[in-house]
This record gives structure tokens, C-alpha cells and sequence, in this order.
């Protein structure tokens, strides 16, 4: 659906994109994950043609951006970060100009707006004046204006910043629902949303791209060892006599006390975390270990890819 | 260019000016202005005022809204760009499947409108005149089509200083510094000047608009009036298209 080749931007005598080469399939739900003035938002301002590359190439389902861009645009629902709207406007006045702009035929006008509005959840408000809305419900309405015209391409430039948590998880839904036969780049430095929302995230530094793939695919290119979070009740046995004899366990690299358990019943129970080499499962063998040994196992569980971590690592400065 | 995109951008113009009481205020003081000027204080060259002389037209007022709509016209054009510059909304229109120039034109078209329902506003004037003596009815609206034009003109370029800032303030003040440059160039020029009276009377707004004042509708005045227009139009594509630039 889109392929981007090479991209550069240089403002004056910053370098914001050195070079970004990515492709998107149509129905991937794409995380853009990076710091501060990555590089993210340059990115999605090109692929919208708000401003053009100083280098490079974009195609929309195979044709150059710069030779097409109005038929690109087409294509696209654009959510600008800080989501610029027209606060003088009525919430139903402002989406249907949009739909007009847009290209929606004008018998469809008032059914798209007022479905785009359904699906976004603000069809109660269509009345009001988009000035008076809360920031979530703006959110929104940027959102029903991006997909107003049904577009293959939902490009949403950090779309839950600023909302409550609440407001967060009624957006994820709501993009995952749209992903579903859409292809959305989202842009985000909230790492669990990308874990949460996105089939796979690229991770932009100082204008270059650092990581691409899932979730999985990430930690295992980083070769991060998986982890198991385990919690035994301390009545039946001692800290030490469990990291000896898990350690023991084939497929296990190392057993450490999970310093981070917050658990009220610490006191009772030994919190472990327990480093597992790659491509190994041994939580059947732990739980065998534990009935064999007396031991009662109150907790295990894998933990999932600890992105922070790794997100930490490609993005510091060094 | 299309028809759509175009009107839907200037009917949102329009739903701004009259959606808030800026624009009745607006309206209501010019009719005022333009009332006041052509009964009480306004002064013919002879020193005349209106009920001095007796004739009943209107030439008095429209020898003077050249000089009102420098100070009106850009106050209309300054937020048209600017304004989405500063609120960021110009990231969203811009990236709309549609051409810079429609949006330009659009723009245009809704401030043009305007002017045209304040110039309307004023009918009530020659009506009113028409009743006090024998108006040429001609010449009245060879004024208001001049007038129509003389806005155009001078709205192209506010539109253009407009494209050039995210400052509203700075909008009209260039703006208006460009309306009265080009109207009172000739008068500039000639007081110092007199071998150059010629070619700057041609580029000048005030010299395109005595035949006018007066009910004569002379082709060159108009294709001086659209040409300005244009060129102005057309430099503010060109400056809107500037952030493409490499």
C-alpha cells in the first residue's frame, strides 16, 4: 500500500530523516515509535504531502506521491498532531465541509457524516460547537474527519495524547476496529499503546530507522532472553533452595528475586523472575518441579516483550 | 479548478464572518461611514458638500470608498491563510485531495462575497438620493461595479500578505499598506515627478477609478482591475506553494 524509499528532510541545516525505508501492507496497523523529534511526525507530514521530501520516494498503492498527489490524497485520513480544527464550526457543519473537500459525492454527504460520527462516538454531539468540545471528544471529531471519506489509509499523527486514560482505551478500539480493513500508521512515544493497538512498529532515532517489525520479531532480532514472572509460597520452602534447583531446570539461564512484585504478600511468597534461554518453554516442567517438590506455585506467568527496554536501548544517545 | 472544493471553502469563510457579530457590526458601521460621509462631512474638490451642490448623485461617495475599503478590505482578507497558519488547521487543508490554487480561489471567492454584501448594504444610499433628485442610474451602477472590481483587487492583495504571515495584525498592516500604495501612487509621483505621471497613473488604483467615479466603465480600467486581481491571486499560490520548496 505504501512504500517509502530513502527518505530524507533537512530543514536548513538540521537533518531530520536520514534515510527511511519501510513498506506497508494493506491491513497492518502501524506503531511509528520513537522520542521526541525522532523524525516521526516529518515523516507523516510527507506521506500526507503536507511538505515534500528533500530527497527520496513515497508511492501510495504504487504510484510516486509527487506525480499523483491529489489521487494519494485521496486515499488518505490525515489526523495532524495537536489536532487542528475549526473551533467556530458545529461539530456536523465542520464534517461535512471535510467531506466535501474530501471528495465524497453529495448524495453521500449527510449518510457519511453522520455514520463517520457514529463510529467515532460523537453523534450525540454533531450540534455543538467544536470550540466548546472536551479535548477527547476534538480528538474525535478529527478522527471522523480523517475517515470520513473512507479512506484506504488512516494516518493519525499521535492520536491519544492528551486524553484520559478512558479515552485512550475507547480510541484503541476504536483504531483496531478501523484497522480492520484499513491500513493505519499511528504515531505514539506511549509505548503501551503501540503494544496494545499496533500488528507492528517501526522505531525511528534521530531520523533514522532503528527497528522494524512485531513485537516478537523485535525481541528476538535483540535476542532479549524471555522471562517468566513465578511466585511460590515462601511456607514451603526457602528463596535459595528455589534458584538453586530452578536454575537446575534445562532451558533455564539464571533465576533473580523480582524486586518489582508488588504484591501485599510479599512477606509470604518468594517473587522470582526467571530468565529462559530463547526458543524454550519450561513453564510445564517449573510446574512439575513444583508438585514433585511440595512447593505451591502461586503465580506464573511469561512476561511479554519488555518494549521499554528495548525501546530504551536503540533510542540513547550514545 | 473545481467548482466544489471552491465554494465549499468559501462558504465556510462566509459562515465564519456571519456566524459571529463581527461581520453585522462591520456591515452596519460602513453603511454609517458611507451614510455620514455623502450627507454630512464629505467635500466635493469645489468644497461642496452634498446638499451645497444640486445635483443628486453619488459621485461624492464613490470618489470616497476607495479610500474606506483600504482600511476595510484587509481587515476581511487578513485571517483568511494566516489564521489556519497559526491554528495549524492549514495541515489539514493543504493535505485535502485538492490543488492550492482551488484553496486560494476559494478563499478569495468567500471575501469577495463579503465585500459584495457590504457594498449591497449600501443600496439603501442611492435610493435614498434617487428620491431627493434625478439619479443616473447608469453611472450608479458603473460605481458599484467598479467598486466590486476596485475590492477584488484590493482583496487579492490582502489575500497575499495574508499567505505571507501566521499574524493577523501583520496581515492587515501590510495589506493595507499595499491597498493605499497602489491607490495614492499616482498622487505620490506626481507632486515630484511629473515625467513619470504616466506610466505610474497606469499602475495606479485611483487613477483606473476617476472614469469610473464619474459612470464611464472603461475597458482598459477593467482589465487593469482583473489583472491586478490575478497577478495577485497568482502570487499567492505561488507563496502558498513556497513550502514546497526543497
Amino acid at each position: 500500500m505504501i512504500e517509502v524509499q530513502d527518505l530524507r528532510k533537512s530543514y536548513d541545516t538540521f537533518e531530520a530523516l536520514k534515510g527511511i525505508s519501510f513498506s506497508v501492507a494493506r491491513g497492518e496497523i502501524i506503531g511509528f515509535l520513537g522520542p521526541n523529534g525522532a523524525g516521526k511526525s516529518t515523516t507523516m507530514k510527507i506521506l500526507t504531502g503536507f511538505m515534500p521530501q528533500s530527497s527520496g520516494t513515497v508511492r501510495v498503492a504504487g504510484k510516486d506521491i509527487a506525480d499523483a498527489p491529489l489521487e494519494s490524497r485521496a486515499r488518505m485520513g490525515y489526523l495532524p498532531e495537536s489536532t487542528p480544527l475549526y473551533g467556530d464550526m458545529l461539530v456536523y457543519d465542520y464534517l461535512k465541509h471535510s467531506a466535501v473537500l474530501r471528495g465524497v459525492a453529495k448524495g453521500d454527504l449527510d449518510r457519511k457524516t453522520l455514520s463517520a460520527a457514529k463510529m467515532c462516538g460523537i453523534a450525540d454531539r454533531v450540534g455543538q460547537k467544536i470550540s466548546t468540545l472536551s479535548k477527547g471528544y476534538r480528538q474525535r471529531v478529527g478522527l471522523a474527519q480523517a475517515l470520513i471519506h473512507d479512506p484506504d489509509i488512516l494516518v493519525l499523527d499521535e492520536p491519544t495524547s492528551g486524553l484520559d486514560p478512558n479515552q485512550i482505551v475507547e480510541i484503541r478500539n476504536l483504531i483496531k476496529r478501523l484497522g480492520e480493513d484499513r491500513t493505519i500508521i499511528l504515531s505514539t512515544h506511549n509505548l503501551p499503546e503501540v503494544m496494545a493497538t499496533c500488528t507492528r512498529m517501526l522505531i525511528v532515532h534521530n531520523g533514522q530507522l532503528v527497528a522494524d517489525g512485531t513485537a516478537d520479531e523485535l525481541e528476538a532480532r535483540e535476542n532479549a532472553n524471555q522471562r517468566l514472572r513465578a511466585a511460590f509460597r515462601l511456607a514451603d520452602t526457602t528463596p535459595a533452595e528455589l534458584a538453586s534447583k530452578l536454575s537446575a531446570l534445562p532451558g533455564v539461564a539464571g533465576v533473580t528475586a523480582d524486586d518489582h512484585a508488588s504484591d501485599r504478600d510479599v512477606e509470604a511468597a518468594a517473587h522470582l523472575l526467571i530468565d529462559i534461554e530463547p526458543g524454550v518453554d519450561v513453564r510445564a516442567s517449573i510446574s512439575s518441579l513444583a508438585i514433585d517438590e511440595g512447593w505451591t506455585l502461586l503465580e506464573l506467568t511469561r512476561e511479554r516483550v519488555d518494549i521499554e527496554r528495548l525501546f530504551r536501548q536503540l533510542t540513547q544517545e550514545v | 479548478m473545481r467548482i466544489k472544493p471552491i465554494w465549499a471553502i468559501a462558504k465556510r469563510e462566509l459562515g465564519f464572518y456571519f456566524n459571529s457579530p463581527i461581520a453585522y457590526v462591520v456591515i452596519t458601521a460602513f453603511l454609517l461611514l458611507c451614510g455620514a460621509y455623502l450627507f454630512i462631512f464629505g467635500k466635493g474638490p469645489d468644497g461642496q458638500t452634498f446638499f451645497d451642490g444640486d445635483v443628486a448623485s453619488m459621485r461624492l461617495l464613490f470618489e470616497a470608498i476607495p479610500v474606506f475599503f483600504i482600511f476595510l478590505v484587509p481587515a476581511i482578507s487578513m485571517r483568511l491563510i494566516s489564521e489556519e497558519k497559526r491554528s495549524g488547521t492549514i495541515e489539514l487543508l493543504v493535505t485535502m485531495p485538492i490543488t492550492d490554487t482551488e484553496i486560494i480561489v476559494g478563499k478569495f471567492l468567500g471575501g469577495l462575497v463579503f465585500i459584495g454584501i457590504a457594498l449591497v448594504a449600501t443600496l439603501p444610499l442611492p435610493i435614498l438620493v434617487g428620491t431627493l433628485g434625478e439619479l443616473d442610474l447608469g453611472a450608479v451602477v458603473a460605481g458599484y461595479i467598479g467598486l466590486l472590481l476596485l475590492g477584488a483587487a484590493y482583496l487579492g492583495l490582502g489575500l497575499m500578505t495574508s499567505v505571507w504571515t501566521q499574524n493577523q495584525i501583520v496581515a492587515y498592516l501590510l495589506g493595507a499598506l499595499l491597498c493605499a500604495f497602489f491607490y495614492f501612487i499616482g498622487g505620490m509621483v506626481e507632486s515630484v515627478w511629473t515625467g513619470a505621471q504616466d506610466t505610474v497613473a497606469f499602475l495606479s488604483f485611483e487613477s483606473h477609478f476617476t472614469n469610473i467615479a464619474r459612470g464611464v466603465i472603461d475597458t482598459r480600467d477593467v482589465v487593469f482591475y482583473l489583472s491586478m486581481t490575478a497577478l495577485a491571486l497568482v502570487i499567492s499560490v505561488q507563496s502558498l506553494q513556497s513550502r514546497n520548496w526543497k
